[in-house]
Order: C-alpha cells, then sequence, then structure tokens
C-alpha cells in the first residue's frame, strides 16, 4: 500500500515536470541580441557547419584564418551532425538542453520552424546596413532567410533548378540542343523522341518517392502558369495553374511513357550518368558528379510556358542563435558576415564546387576557375535572375511538401488525376498550416 | 518498446515466516535489495517508462521539436480517426500481420519437424536456418532489394529461365508488400524454427511411444502428440511474432521507405515518417501512443484467451 502511494506521488511529481518541460515559450524579448557588443571582448563561438570531408577541413581552415586575423574570437568549429539532415534533430535536442551553437548550418525549408524556435536572433537591422551588401545576395535565397518578417539568418548556398542534358543522346537522335527559350511542349516531344524503351533509355526522369524533391520539381511549373503555393496560410497550389502544371508532367509520364519515374531519390542522377536519361532537371550539385562521368553535356534554362522560364531555388541557410550574450552575439555576427562577403565566399563556396553566393563574386578570378571546371556554371549563375519566387518559410512547409508529393507520385503513376490529387493534398496539409 | 515476460510460478510457495528481527535489520535486508535491484530499475525507468510517459505529454501538443509546444488536449487523437493515411497504415499493418504470423508459425514448425530428424549434417542445416535470423533487418533488406531489382535481380532473372513474365516487385503497389513479407518471413522464420525444435525435443519420448504402441501412425502421431504439446509455444510466438510484424521498420526504411505510393506504409514507418521526417512530434506520439494500446489489448487478449484454456505459456 505504501509503495503504491509513493509510485503515485512520483509519477505525480514526473507529471508536474513534464508539464514544465512542453510549456516553455520562447525568449523573444524585442531586444537587439548583440546591443551594447565590445568587438574586443574575448569570446567563444561554436560553429555547426552541416559539411563533410573536404567541405568541413575548408570551413575549418577559415575558422583558423578568422581566429589569426581576430585573436580574440576563437571559433570552435565541427559539422554538428553525421549528416545535414540531422542538424535539425541535433538542434531541437539542444534547444531542449540549452546547449546549442552560436551559428548553425541549416536548410532553407527549416527557416520557419527555426523562427518559431524564440531562440534565433533578428538579423533585420543588422543586414540592412549598406556595408553588409544584403542586395547582392539573391532575392530568392534572402526570403528564405526571413522568417516571419524577421531575418534570422544569412544564406549560406544559393542554387537552382535548370534542364542538364546529354549531347550525345540528341546527336545520335539528329534533334538540335535544347535552348533557353524552348517551352515545355519542345520538351515534351523532344523527350518522346529520345525515349527508346528497348535500350531503356528515357526522354527524362522524375522522382516519385514523395519527399521533397518530388515535390520542389514541381513548383517552376506552377509559378509559370502563375499560381501560388500558398494564399495566406491556405494551400493553394490546387488551383487551375497547378493542375495544368501537374498535367504537363503527367501527359510525358502516363500517356508519352518518356519519364523514368524513380522510386528513390538516388537512380535518376546515376541514370542521366550512364547515359539512360537524357534530360534532367536538376541543380549545379549534380555537375560533380556527370564530371566524373566524363559525359559531354550541356545545361540551358528551365523550358517555359508563356515565355516565362522562372525556377525554384534551395537556399541554405547560416542561421544566427541567441545566448543572452550581447558579445557573443556580436561577434557571431561579423563572423558570418566575413564568411558570406564576396572575398571569403569565393575561397568558401566556388572552392567546393557551389555557385557563388553574391552577384559581385563573377569577376573573381575563383569563379573564372569554376566555370572552367563545370562549364555548365556559367548558365546555373545566370539562372539564378529566373528564380523569382520562394519556397513558403511557414510552419507546416514539410507537411505540405509530402502531401504534393504523394499527389505527385500518384498522378505520375496513373492512379489518380491531377485535380483529385492536388485537391487531396491541399486538403490534408490545410490543418498543418494554420496555427 | 520492449515486451518483458515474467513466468508465472506453477505452485505457490508457502510464504516465509514473518522475519522477527530489529527494524533496522529489516529496513537494512531492504535497502540492500533495492541496491541489487537500483541498477536495473533506473535503467528501465530512465530509459523506459520516463520516455513513455512523456511521450504520452507530447501526444496531447502540436510540436514539431523547435518552436514551442502547444496543447491540443485530445485534438491528436481525435484527427486519427479522421486521418485516411492512418487507415491505409493500419490496413497494411493488418495485412501484413496476418500473412506474416501464421506464415512464419506454419514455416517454423514445417523447417523444425524436418530439423529434428537424425541425418547427416543436422548442425550445418540448423545453422544455415538460423543464419538469417542473426542477419540485422537493414542488411537481409538492402539484400533483397538487390535480389528483387525489377531489371538487373535475380528474382526476375528466374522468372525469365522459367518462362514466366517478369515483376515489377518492390516497385509496383500491389506486389510491393507481399514481397516485404515474403522477405520478413525469411529473415524471422530461423527464430520460429529454433523455438519449435526446442519444443519438439522436449515433448516426452514414452507419449510418442505410447502412441506406437496403440498403433499410431506417423502423422497421427504428429497431429494428436506433437501438434497439442505445441501449443503453448504456438501462443508465446503468435504473440511474439504479432508484435514483430506489427513493429516492422527497418526491412521498410532499407527497401522501399514506404513506397510505391505509400502501399508499404506500415503503422510504425508512417508514425516514423510523422515526426521524423515532417516533425509532427506530437500527432506521431498519439498514432505511437494508439498502437501501444493496440499491441497491448492484443497481447493481453491472448494471455486470457490461453489461460482461459489452460495453458502454460505465460
Amino acid at each position: 500500500m505504501t509503495i503504491a502511494r509513493r509510485n503515485l506521488a512520483a509519477a505525480a511529481a514526473a507529471v508536474l515536470f513534464l508539464g514544465a518541460c512542453t510549456g516553455g515559450s520562447g525568449d523573444d524579448d524585442g531586444k537587439d541580441a548583440a546591443a551594447g557588443y565590445d568587438p574586443a571582448a574575448a569570446v567563444t563561438l561554436t560553429w555547426w557547419t552541416g559539411q563533410t570531408s573536404e567541405a568541413e577541413t575548408v570551413a575549418e581552415k577559415l575558422a583558423e584564418d578568422y581566429h589569426a586575423a581576430h585573436p580574440n574570437v576563437t571559433i570552435k568549429t565541427s559539422a554538428g551532425a553525421p549528416t545535414t539532415d540531422d542538424l535539425l534533430t541535433k538542434l531541437s535536442a539542444g534547444f531542449a538542453g540549452g546547449s546549442y551553437p552560436d551559428i548553425s548550418y541549416a536548410f532553407g525549408n527549416w527557416a520557419g520552424d527555426l523562427g518559431a524556435s524564440g531562440k534565433t536572433q533578428d538579423l533585420t537591422a543588422y543586414v540592412a546596413e549598406p556595408s553588409f551588401g544584403w542586395s547582392e545576395i539573391p532575392a530568392a535565397a534572402r526570403e528564405v532567410a526571413t522568417a516571419n518578417g524577421k531575418v534570422i539568418g544569412v544564406p549560406a548556398l544559393v542554387d537552382n533548378l535548370a534542364l542538364i542534358y546529354n549531347k550525345k543522346l540528341f546527336d545520335d537522335a539528329g534533334l538540335a540542343y535544347p535552348t533557353d527559350s524552348w517551352s515545355w511542349d519542345d520538351f515534351r516531344a523532344a523527350a518522346k523522341k529520345l525515349t527508346h524503351p528497348a535500350t531503356n533509355t528515357y526522354g527524362t526522369a522524375y522522382s516519385v518517392s514523395g519527399s521533397e524533391d518530388t515535390t520542389w520539381h514541381l513548383w517552376p511549373l506552377l509559378w509559370q502558369h502563375g499560381g501560388k503555393i500558398l494564399d495566406g496560410t491556405k494551400p493553394a497550389f490546387n488551383s487551375d495553374a497547378g493542375v495544368a502544371a501537374l498535367e504537363t508532367l503527367r501527359a510525358m509520364a502516363v500517356d508519352d511513357k518518356s519519364m523514368y519515374l524513380d522510386q528513390t531519390d538516388e537512380k535518376y542522377g546515376p541514370l542521366f550518368n550512364s547515359g539512360h536519361v537524357a534530360m534532367m532537371l536538376s541543380g549545379p550539385w549534380s555537375l560533380l558528379d556527370i564530371k566524373g562521368a566524363k559525359l559531354s553535356y550541356g545545361v540551358s534554362v528551365l523550358p517555359g510556358y508563356n515565355g516565362d522560364h522562372q525556377t525554384v531555388s534551395g537556399p541554405d541557410l547560416w542561421v544566427l542563435f541567441n545566448h543572452d550574450d550581447a558579445n557573443r552575439a556580436g561577434a557571431a555576427r561579423d563572423f558570418i558576415k566575413w564568411l558570406t562577403s564576396a572575398q571569403t565566399d569565393a575561397k568558401w563556396n566556388l572552392a567546393v564546387g557551389n555557385l557563388p553566393l553574391r552577384s559581385t563574386e563573377k569577376d573573381t578570378p575563383e569563379f573564372a576557375a569554376y566555370v572552367k571546371e563545370y562549364p555548365g556554371g556559367q548558365k546555373f549563375f545566370e539562372n539564378l535572375a529566373n528564380a523569382k519566387q520562394a519556397r513558403p518559410t511557414a510552419a507546416g512547409y514539410e507537411v505540405l511538401s509530402r502531401n504534393v508529393g504523394d499527389a505527385i507520385a500518384k498522378v505520375l503513376q496513373g492512379a489518380a488525376t491531377p485535380q483529385a490529387a492536388l485537391d487531396d493534398a491541399a486538403k490534408k496539409s490545410a490543418d498543418a498550416l494554420e496555427n | 518498446m520492449s515486451i518483458t515476460f515474467a513466468a508465472t510460478p506453477r505452485t505457490a510457495s508457502p510464504a516465509p515466516p514473518r522475519a522477527r528481527g530489529r527494524r533496522g535489520r529489516s529496513a537494512r535486508r531492504t535497502l540492500t535489495g533495492w541496491a541489487f535491484a537500483a541498477p536495473a530499475t533506473l535503467i528501465v525507468v530512465g530509459l523506459s517508462i520516463f520516455p513513455a510517459v512523456w511521450a504520452f505529454f507530447i501526444s496531447r501538443t502540436k510540436w514539431n521539436g523547435i518552436a514551442p509546444a502547444v496543447d491540443v488536449g485530445w485534438r491528436n487523437y481525435q484527427r486519427i480517426a479522421e486521418d485516411s493515411d492512418a487507415a491505409a497504415a493500419a490496413q497494411h499493418t493488418l495485412v501484413l500481420t496476418l500473412l506474416f504470423v501464421p506464415g512464419s508459425i506454419l514455416l517454423g514448425i514445417l523447417i523444425a519437424v524436418a530439423l529434428n530428424q537424425r541425418i547427416a549434417l543436422i548442425g550445418f542445416y540448423r545453422t544455415c536456418i538460423f543464419v538469417p535470423y542473426v542477419a540485422s533487418a537493414a542488411a537481409t533488406g538492402i539484400l533483397a532489394s538487390f535480389v528483387f531489382n525489377p531489371q538487373f535481380g535475380a528474382a526476375n532473372e528466374a522468372l525469365r529461365r522459367l518462362g514466366l513474365p517478369t515483376q515489377q516487385f518492390l516497385e509496383s503497389p500491389r506486389e510491393a508488400l507481399l514481397v516485404i513479407c515474403v522477405i520478413a518471413l525469411w529473415g524471422e522464420v530461423g527464430f520460429t524454427a529454433v523455438v519449435y525444435l526446442a519444443a519438439l525435443q522436449d515433448i516426452p519420448q514414452e507419449l510418442v511411444e505410447a502412441a506406437v504402441v496403440d498403433g499410431a501412425g506417423r502423422w497421427r502421431v504428429f497431429r494428436h502428440i506433437t501438434l497439442p504439446e505445441l501449443r503453448p509455444v504456438t501462443v508465446f510466438t503468435a504473440i511474439w511474432q504479432t508484435i514483430t510484424a506489427m513493429q516492422l521498420f527497418d526491412l521498410i526504411f532499407t527497401t522501399t521507405r514506404g513506397g510505391p505510393l505509400n502501399s508499404t506504409q506500415t503503422v510504425v514507418y508512417y508514425i516514423y515518417e510523422l515526426a521524423f521526417q515532417t516533425q509532427r512530434l506530437g500527432y506521431g506520439a498519439a498514432v505511437a501512443y494508439l498502437l501501444f494500446a493496440v499491441t497491448m489489448l492484443l497481447t493481453i487478449g491472448v494471455i486470457w484467451y490461453s489461460r482461459r484454456s489452460g495453458s502454460e505459456a505465460f
């Protein structure tokens, strides 16, 4: 009896404790995190780079360079997590335990959630200073760094989707290479001609895993048709524009069978590299593997609808966190300003094979070297101007993305019509988006 | 979540005579007892019970792991009823369980009977059957996805040689769940086989001899002696394999990731997707609690039934 009562008391205590755990709130008090910052104060910053192997080595070298120039700032550099995907889990555990970094790499689609944590710095005023050169960074990337009206970080990486094609397959079929003025009809016709079931060769490929990779390839088409992902906090992708966009893909996958449907996200890249897919809608990250496969390739902007060739960008961020220590907050800002400056970024992004962050880097010798190594790089750089809209940073985008991904997968495998599938996805997502 | 089976004593032992020592002595004995039990208790409470209780509180919130959690009462549980994806996941789990549990029991008995023969190299055969069970399901899954690859896999090659039409296997929404079940059976049947093998060797030889003397043939011995003797073990394997089937995750993760078209998305995989892919920790915890409740009810039901019918598996 006494034991039972004691257990009851322990359980009640646990309940109270847990209640306290879940009831916490963000500590955003509206004060600038770096107010009263003393640039000469000795500080130690923790920097989670989210990078592996080679890029991590470059990052550590940069942190040492910065320390050499600013001896009072020590930067503890680490990848933060085994993969970039795991960083979010690490961060959420860090928030719960109170040990999170000063600066962390983050995927752009985490911005809404991270902004809602109340643990981020508000950089809106800081990046607005002319010396920061905020406008040199592509607009879509700046938009992603802004969560709920506040700038919570600085873009770390910019990219976009373009059309990469295998020149040899076009030559063999006697077709002209894709141009920057191609329409989706041109794309479809070429894909059909390039498809040869006998040799397992497809005109193009699309991921039907239902992940964000499936979803974000649809957004440029939606935008080109004049559609929107969200209307306020309501899903708007099931509009006529969305249906027309998805119908374009459906016709190729189901009617023409000119589209290789990849059940994972991982097969279409290698299939392109081995000459089984003639055209792939992908980003600059593919160039490294294509180069390794010694493929003769070309890059053009995405096919367009009514002359609109806009694309989607998937920027990643350096998110800055607030530790209620003005010196740490200020030092973190200065370090990130230095890291993302045109001069340092050329040694960072261009050196590890990414696009330059700032438009002013196009005249640097590093950019010339990059374009020489990756001939498609120039086109991807120019294509940044076509990234006019950004994916929403609203909390709940992850859920929406999953539902839209499932809808696309269903339609491309002939299991649903575009209208029905998108309506269903919109209905399922509505609840996660409202707060 | 691990389940611990406690053996029920068959006969109640007589209560020990009450210690008449001083209070201090009895307290010290209690303390000594707790000192022995404390490390294990701490581990169980800290790593099993505490997270489980905490998960219950999470299940009553809307939480993405980052932003502060918002209390939503029972809304997450109400939502499960309207969630068509959850219903589909439950259906997939049910189909998988209904195929896997009887399949692994029947195959297990068959193989155990075969392995119970006195033939040459029997130790080698027994090892062969058990090896897939020892191999991690992740490795099994990766291996199987090579075998069942529609373009280059050995399974389609075999079908081609036999002149049968080739299949899409894991890439077809209709076949994927069946293929997963086959792979799971291949991996798990070693376990039931070993359990049945031990049970077969436990059957008293005199029972069999008596039946033979009474003129029973091999089939009738099997039907009237062996099978009834295996019943307690079957209750155990049924519960164990049901839990295995309902919690199957690693195999799905390494082969289809719930696809194609979510046709292999089981409840556990759905929970993973909710909690760790789309960051809906509150809703994911609610579904997990529902799964826990169902598993618990099933287990209690089977135990109650087996106790009532006089079996002593638990």
